[in-house]
């Protein structure tokens, strides 16, 4: 260090200052920053910091092959990356008119929803941890490993599966996955109510969560917020349900809903879809040895493989909230343009910037994380 | 005596490591369970610490946008020597699957010293904890001597991040009298890179660190 650069700061007569919320801080999902004016305690402004993450996506899937994207899209959304591929997938078979087998379907839903239980178990540490809560922490992320077991099974990668194409799925099931699937959902089941003891009804958390980071629902609709945040503040809106992909129409769950909007009722909203993803999967997994056919569509050779010119935008519900893909192609071998709306951009830029106004310093990373904004999906 | 010494110490540091994971990328989703109850660092006397002066371990997780190489090199110049650098994925060692990026450094090992790559995309928590028992031993064995290797070339170093980050890039600290205080100043210490960079310097006001 050179001496000259620690001069002595001669701090103006007031208790404001502004300090620097990340890159590289445990309250922070990720590479993801906030810069934050503090008076006191209190948060007068704050202003989100990102590109920490920024890898030009979008651009990069204009370069490749439309099978090559594939492999591209899951890192977008690190915590939860399936619905990324099956999202693309999707479509990429609606400009091509591609039909995809039923069993395919079925296979779909079941990634899906493995994949939301495992986001929202990681969420629900992340919650904890923020809160000074580090238990909820390690059975989350311990339980979470269970899931990914699972996926490491069934796709061969425990994070990123890359186990769609435009037209199916890649591989069958192995033997007796079904029974493990059922397993592993009734072990996490079983543990819901100590996760109930320690964590959602603890006193602690209760204080900590109530009232911190309220979205009025005129407000929520107004800055585009989606997912368990929207449905937090009482809106039911949930893709799989209003706008039905794959095969959710035949699929029997609720909506969950809460009424206070805040970081608490965001947390009780995921604890509920929770149980709601468990039932989907275990009505999956009911109905899949029924279900035969093949498990995908065949499609042109895949490293010349010019998808007609066309666009189309297909939505999924993320465990973040409403997923979009806008593709355009010009009849070429690469994707004209490809963009992505993700939920976490709004999340974690206005939103954020809006719910840590006036609040304490000690809430801005459990609002965050109540958010559930992913910081490499916000820069992607 | 001294080699004595220094054995037992390469002892002692291998057995008692402070990780500092910069969760630059991917990467930084499989260090909780490598951190938690099933894969459990701890065991191995390795745990997280959050400020950068007292950690041994700089974990380089994932790709590096060149806005956060920023990050990275003021953090690994605070850190105290020894200091190791780890870098996991793919995308540290020659850019991964972002080889074509505009936004991402594609080399670690341009920038900074790199003790140990653990590759893969992503590697699992297993492949880091070798990956960790790998660097114990060469810290006990002597060999992982890296940041002796950023004092020697440090004009390689500072060149390839003006070539990133423009002439006017500079850091607070001061490596070449760290250099001369380890006794490192090597051939490559000084040249013509460390000559612009005395040219440009200035110092640095309290609150100018904007980057």
């Amino acid at each position: 260090m050179r001496a000259e650069n620690y001069q002595q700061i001669n701090h103006p007569p007031s208790h404001a200052f502004e300090l620097n919320f990340g890159p590289n801080h445990p309250g922070i999902e990720g590479n993801y920053a906030l810069q934050v004016q503090v008076e006191g305690d209190t948060v007068v402004q704050a202003r989100a910091d990102g590109g920490y993450l920024h890898r030009g996506f979008e651009k990069l899937m204009e370069q490749r092959l439309w099978i090559q994207n594939i492999a591209l899209v899951p890192r977008i959304c690190v915590p939860d990356p399936s619905p990324m591929e099956v999202c693309y997938s999707m479509a990429v078979e609606q400009i091509a008119g591609i039909e995809v087998p039923e069993r395919a379907q079925w296979i779909r839903v079941m990634q899906l929803e493995l994949s939301r239980i495992a986001a929202h178990l990681f969420t629900f540490g992340g919650h904890a941890a923020t809160t000074g809560m580090y238990s909820p922490m390690f059975w989350g992320v311990a339980d979470r490993d269970l899931i990914l077991d699972l996926f490491e099974e069934f796709t061969g990668g425990r994070i990123y599966s890359i186990y769609n194409l435009p037209g199916g799925v890649r591989r069958e099931l192995p033997e007796g996955f079904l029974q493990r699937v059922t397993d592993t959902l009734d072990y996490i089941e079983s543990r819901l109510p100590d996760y109930d003891d320690l964590f959602f009804k603890n006193r602690v958390f209760i204080k900590r969560a109530k009232g911190v980071g309220v979205t009025e629902q005129a407000m929520a609709l107004e800055y585009g917020v989606t997912g368990p945040n929207l449905r937090a503040a009482g809106l039911p809106f949930d893709v799989r349900r209003d706008d039905p992909y794959l095969v959710y129409e035949q699929l029997e769950f609720e909506v969950p809903t809460e009424e206070a909007g805040d970081a608490w009722a965001r947390t009780l909203v995921r604890r509920s879809e929770l149980i709601e993803s468990i039932r989907i999967v275990r009505q999956v997994v009911a109905a899949l040895p029924d279900i035969g056919g093949p498990l995908r569509t065949p499609i042109p050779n895949p490293l010349a493989w010019r998808v007609p010119a066309g666009e189309s935008y297909a939505r999924v519900e993320s465990s973040k909230g409403e997923l979009a893909y806008y593709v355009v192609s010009d009849g070429s071998e690469k994707p004209w343009r490809v963009h992505v709306r993700g939920p976490s951009s709004m999340h974690a830029v206005q939103v954020l910037e809006e719910l840590v106004k006036g609040g304490r310093i000690e809430d801005v990373a459990q609002t965050m994380f109540s958010l559930d904004a992913c910081p490499p999906e916000v820069d992607r | 005596m001294s080699r004595v010494f220094d054995e037992l110490t390469n002892f002692a540091r291998a057995r008692s490591l402070f990780i500092l994971h910069y969760c630059t990328g991917c990467g930084a989703i499989e260090l909780p369970p490598v951190m938690t109850s099933r894969f459990d660092m701890e065991r191995l006397g390795v745990s997280p610490m959050v400020t950068p002066r007292q950690a041994d371990i700089l974990l380089v997780t994932g790709y590096v946008s060149i806005k956060t190489l920023k990050r990275v090199m003021l953090t690994y110049e605070q850190m105290g020597s020894p200091k190791y650098v780890i870098g996991i994925c793919s995308c540290t060692v020659n850019g991964g699957m972002y080889w074509q990026s505009y936004a991402t450094a594609k080399r670690l090992d341009e920038y900074m010293p790199v003790d140990l790559y653990i590759a893969g995309c992503m590697p699992r928590p297993e492949a880091v904890i070798s990956g960790l028992r790998e660097l114990m031993k060469k810290i006990e064995q002597g060999e992982a001597n890296s940041w002796k290797e950023y004092y020697r070339n440090y004009d390689y170093y500072l060149g390839n991040q003006q070539h990133l980050f423009g002439d006017q890039w500079q850091t607070p600290v001061d490596v070449i009298g760290e250099a001369e205080h380890y006794g490192l100043v090597g051939d490559g210490t000084r040249g013509e890179h460390t000559a612009l960079l005395e040219q440009v310097q200035h110092p640095l006001k309290p609150l100018e660190m904007r980057l």
